[in-house]
């Protein structure tokens, strides 16, 4: 059939040929304007003129007739591009460039057309936002912009801080990987955000999934895996300013970065300031327990807090080699609700009221300094990847000095601090075995050293050692069927240091008489902790339906908090204590992806099952110390399971519709709380979404309107001392455009969030634990401008 | 090769269905213990007076659906208000002081045999070295699960 077209289309445009008069054959390539790779499969269509380009990204115009042409090139993930073709007698070779597109219709997607090949065939399930999905659903903080992706959601504390989880597991259990790098800042604390800023990165990938095979201790529950944004081209500068104001909380945000490249050399910049007031809820008192704080007008005071980031970085491209350093500097200030430090009622002199954009007492401050370095050396079959980096993370945490128990008042409001160095290396070597099987071995070595500060002691001054090697293959047995296969080892060392109570405490002896004593709050403790990871999986590809089935054992090595601690943690106002006999954590999942996309609707679904033989749990016990509920770190067996559901379809040409669901069930199997939850369980959520492509209106070009609806059940599952959460519906709204300012192409976006006021609680709200209710309605004006 | 593929996937997720609808039967205790000192007998009530020297009885209720297990009373000074109560009322606070000798006192109990009701009685002497002024008295209760109330009162100590 095909020779036969060919034939007749052969025979019929040797005719054309023979007729025509002054005809052209041109030759040209489509290359991306970012890699300088070709891309295959682009449309280049002009009047009487039709090609595609060919896997080296070559096309040929046929008999092209002299005169002037509007050509337009197309590929899905790329922005469209007219040029004009003047053709006048001399046959010319055209070179087309294109850009990754900043307006895909799918929010949420695989960048690209390979790596959209590569990620299905890959069995882990992975989903990528794209630098576009960041720009369209950018909230408060990097999380929260994320939390769009069914599975992905966080645990908030305020308006600008949140933490990634991954199908209800979050702190330890998801590595957070940024250029490479393990992100370490002190994630174990639930009122500790995630230091990174939000602008400037490339696509973002997130691993739902076993991953410690990849990249070791904590990987449990997944990976956000923050890449760096793609070089810039070659003889280049271009900028952009991005510019934020909200009405929630009074926000005013500034971001702006460059990138110039010559020939090889390349370098960016990137400077971020945001600055906000008390975020305000939509309730004017809030009942903790038996207490009342009445909120002066809905501001949740004392919430304010300012950003402010610098980063820089370098980078030298040639034929087999790409490298790029970067420097980058995040600071965080933040208060806390004053009303309740943590779970502890506090009143205060300090006039809070008196301004909703000062920061009082208690707050924290963080500063994370990176330096982290990426090289690729690519060979023959071979290519070399170093990662090389160091992160320092400085945290304090100031509250009024209060007496507790037989503390006497501190002298000043640094109650803790944490200072945590960190130096990573990663190497890795991937390799072409043969045809379809390529094999990528390396090792990780990571060393931390932990010391802290401050009149509080929570968790105690550690060294921590850790190396793992590992090799994985991705094998091709038929164009259809791929294997991903891996194993790792890892070995930890870790040092605790001795911590004593700087007050004396009461003790009363056995013969009835009183002594004073300086208590011992952490030993000295050398642990070494051993583990062995694996993965294996499948992936095949029917039409336009793809299944994926994955098996994986990852692991966590037990932090020095759940090790050592031995003291009052304030903010939940009971005692902590470690247990220094815990085993790694180690977690068994079965992971499976179906996704059908067909041209009109694409429908997918993966569900999951998750086995732990020892998941490190803090025990709320009954009894006391001093007064106040001891909370012991144990070990039980846990059962998990659920799945997202997804779903999206295009009417009308210019209306796409998406509905996605995420549920998870888990269940403690053994131990004090058997039969009960884990804590922060998310709810069964909905998200409903419609976003219609307007054509043009008035000096808009491509305006956009989104719509959100998010439907979220009851949390009746809960483990002490958590509440039973109600559920709720929230709807935001969006618009977005772009429009010409000043000759440069600018995108604005309009967001609504929470439309109607409501008022509702977020299981996984650091502050749902003393009823606070979620932030109110926010109107949020944000524009970029590139140039 | 496609058939096996598809129908492993479909007994993998008809299994996951089916032990979703299977819920445990686990008898889970959901409810926290409850303490209250606002009935007749309760001890101190709010904005009390209590004088040095003298011997008083902290009494309060405690109550629980299953099985009631500690308690723990804590008495500490508040002459930096630095909290308040919960009972509902305002009591008058002396001017802001620093605290010289401070009274301090913190005790855990056990009830034994898994009660489900039971009334708090602490014979508490105040003694005469400490400093007088605002003070805060607080209860709190476990039961056996480990979910926890907790009640507090203003008081005051006096000569």
């Amino acid at each position: 059939m095909f020779h036969k077209t060919l034939c007749a289309w052969l025979s019929f445009s040797l005719c054309t040929l023979s007729f025509a008069q002054k005809t052209f054959t041109i030759e040209g390539t489509v290359k991306n304007a970012q890699t300088q790779s070709p891309i295959a499969g682009v449309s280049i269509i002009g009047e009487g003129i039709f090609a595609v380009s060919a896997d080296d990204g070559s096309f040929t115009l046929k008999n092209v007739g002299e005169g002037v042409y509007t050509l337009q090139a197309t590929h899905l993930g790329y922005t469209p591009k007219y040029f004009d073709l003047e053709v006048n007698g001399q046959p010319e070779n055209l070179l087309v460039t294109l850009s990754e597109s900043n307006t895909l219709l799918q929010e949420v997607q695989l960048l690209g057309k390979t790596k959209e090949k590569l990620a299905k065939e890959q069995p882990l399930v992975t989903v990528e936002a794209s630098k576009a999905f960041m720009e369209a659903n950018r909230e408060n903080s990097l999380m929260q912009t994320l939390s769009k992706i069914p599975g992905v959601s966080t645990i908030n504390i305020g308006s600008g801080q949140s933490k990634p989880v991954i199908r209800g597991l979050g702190f330890n259990r998801v590595a957070v990987v940024q250029n490479g790098i393990k992100h370490e800042a002190q994630q174990w604390g639930s009122d500790h955000g995630l230091e990174i800023d939000q602008y400037g990165m490339g696509a973002i990938q997130i691993i739902k999934g076993s991953a410690s095979f990849m990249y070791g201790s904590d990987a449990i529950a997944g990976v956000v895996n923050i890449k760096p944004a793609a070089a810039p081209e070659e003889h280049s500068f271009s900028g952009e300013v991005n510019l934020l104001g909200e009405s929630n909380n009074n926000l005013l945000g500034i971001s702006t970065g460059i990138q110039a490249r010559k020939e090889k050399w390349f370098y960016r910049a990137r400077l971020t300031f945001r600055d906000y007031g008390d975020y305000k809820v939509p309730t004017n008192r809030i009942n903790y327990e038996n207490y009342i704080f009445e909120l002066h007008e809905n501001h949740l005071r004392n919430t304010a807090g300012m950003e402010a980031n610098a980063s820089f970085s370098v980078g030298y491209i040639s034929d087999h080699i790409k490298s790029e350093t970067f420097f980058s500097n995040v600071y965080n200030k933040n208060g806390f609700f004053a009303n309740a430090h943590g779970l502890e009622v506090r009143t205060s002199s300090i006039d809070y009221d008196r301004s909703d954009r000062d920061i009082d007492l208690p707050y924290h401050q963080v500063n994370h300094f990176k330096i982290t370095n990426n090289t690729v050396i690519t060979g023959n079959k071979h290519t070399l990847y170093f990662e090389t980096g160091f992160q320092n993370n400085q945290r304090e945490e100031h509250s009024e000095p209060v007496p507790h128990g037989y503390m006497p008042k501190p002298a000043h409001s640094k109650e803790r601090e944490f200072h945590k160095n960190t130096f990573s290396l990663n190497i890795r070597d991937a390799f072409q075995m043969q045809k379809g099987h390529s094999m990528h071995a390396g090792v990780n070595l990571e060393f931390q050293q932990n010391t802290i500060d401050g009149w509080g002691f929570l968790i105690p001054a550690f060294n921590r050692f850790t190396a793992g090697v590992f090799a994985y293959n991705q094998l091709e047995i038929n164009p259809n069927l791929h294997l991903q296969a891996g194993l790792r080892y890892d070995f930890g060392f870790l040092d605790t240091k001795a911590h004593v109570d700087w007050y004396p405490s009461t003790r009363t002896n056995e013969d009835g008489s009183t002594s004073y004593i300086y208590l011992q709050r952490a030993q000295n403790k050398q642990l070494d902790f051993g583990n062995m990871s694996a993965s294996v999986g499948l992936s095949y590809l029917q039409n336009h339906t793809t299944y994926k089935i994955n098996i994986g054992k990852s692991f966590r090595m037990p932090l020095a908090n759940e090790l050592a601690s031995d003291g009052v943690n304030y903010h939940m106002y009971r005692y902590e204590r470690g247990n220094i006999d815990l085993d790694p954590e180690t977690s068994y999942q079965l992971d499976i992806d179906i996704d059908h996309t067909a041209e009109l609707f694409s429908v997918g679904i993966s569900p999951f099952v998750n086995v732990f033989d020892n998941f490190i749990y803090l025990n709320p016990t009954p009894n006391y110390f001093e007064t106040l509920q001891i909370y012991e770190y144990t070990q039980n067996k846990v059962f998990r399971m659920g799945a997202e559901v997804r779903a999206s379809t295009t009417l009308f040409d210019n209306l796409q519709v998406d509905a996605s669901m995420e549920y998870v069930y888990s269940r403690q199997t053994s131990g004090a709380k058997k039969g009960f939850t884990l804590p922060f369980a998310p709810p069964l959520s909905t998200l409903l979404s419609a976003s219609y492509q307007f054509k043009k209106l008035l000096f808009f070009k491509k305006p956009q309107f989104i719509v959100d609806y998010r439907i979220t059940a009851a949390q009746d599952e809960i483990v002490p001392p958590e509440e039973k959460t109600a559920g709720y519906q929230v709807l935001n709204m969006a618009l977005m455009s772009h429009f010409n300012l000043f000759k440069y192409d600018a995108q604005c976006r309009l967001k609504l969030n929470n439309a109607f006021d409501t008022k509702y609680f977020n299981h996984t709200s650091f502050y749902r634990l003393i009823d606070v209710p979620e932030a109110g309605r926010n109107i949020s004006l944000s524009l970029t401008i590139p140039f | 090769m496609k058939l096996t593929i598809k129908h492993l996937f479909f007994i993998l997720f008809s299994a996951c269905i089916i032990s979703c609808s299977s819920d445990d039967s686990v008898d889970k205790d959901e409810e926290k213990p409850t303490i209250t000192i606002q009935y007749a007998g309760g001890f101190p009530q709010a904005c009390a007076e209590l004088q040095k020297g003298q011997t008083y009885t902290f009494k309060a209720k405690v109550m629980d659906n299953k099985a009631l297990a500690s308690y723990s009373l804590d008495l500490h000074h508040n002459f930096d208000h630095h909290t308040h109560d919960d009972q509902g009322e305002t009591c008058d606070l002396n001017p802001i002081k620093q605290a010289v000798n401070p009274f301090i006192f913190m005790k855990n109990y056990t009830i034994e045999g898994h009660q489900t009701a039971y009334e708090i009685n602490i014979s508490l002497t105040i003694p005469n070295d400490i400093d007088s002024g605002d003070y805060h008295c607080s209860y709190s209760v476990t039961d056996a699960t480990g979910w926890q109330s907790r009640t507090s009162v203003d008081i005051k100590i006096i000569e």
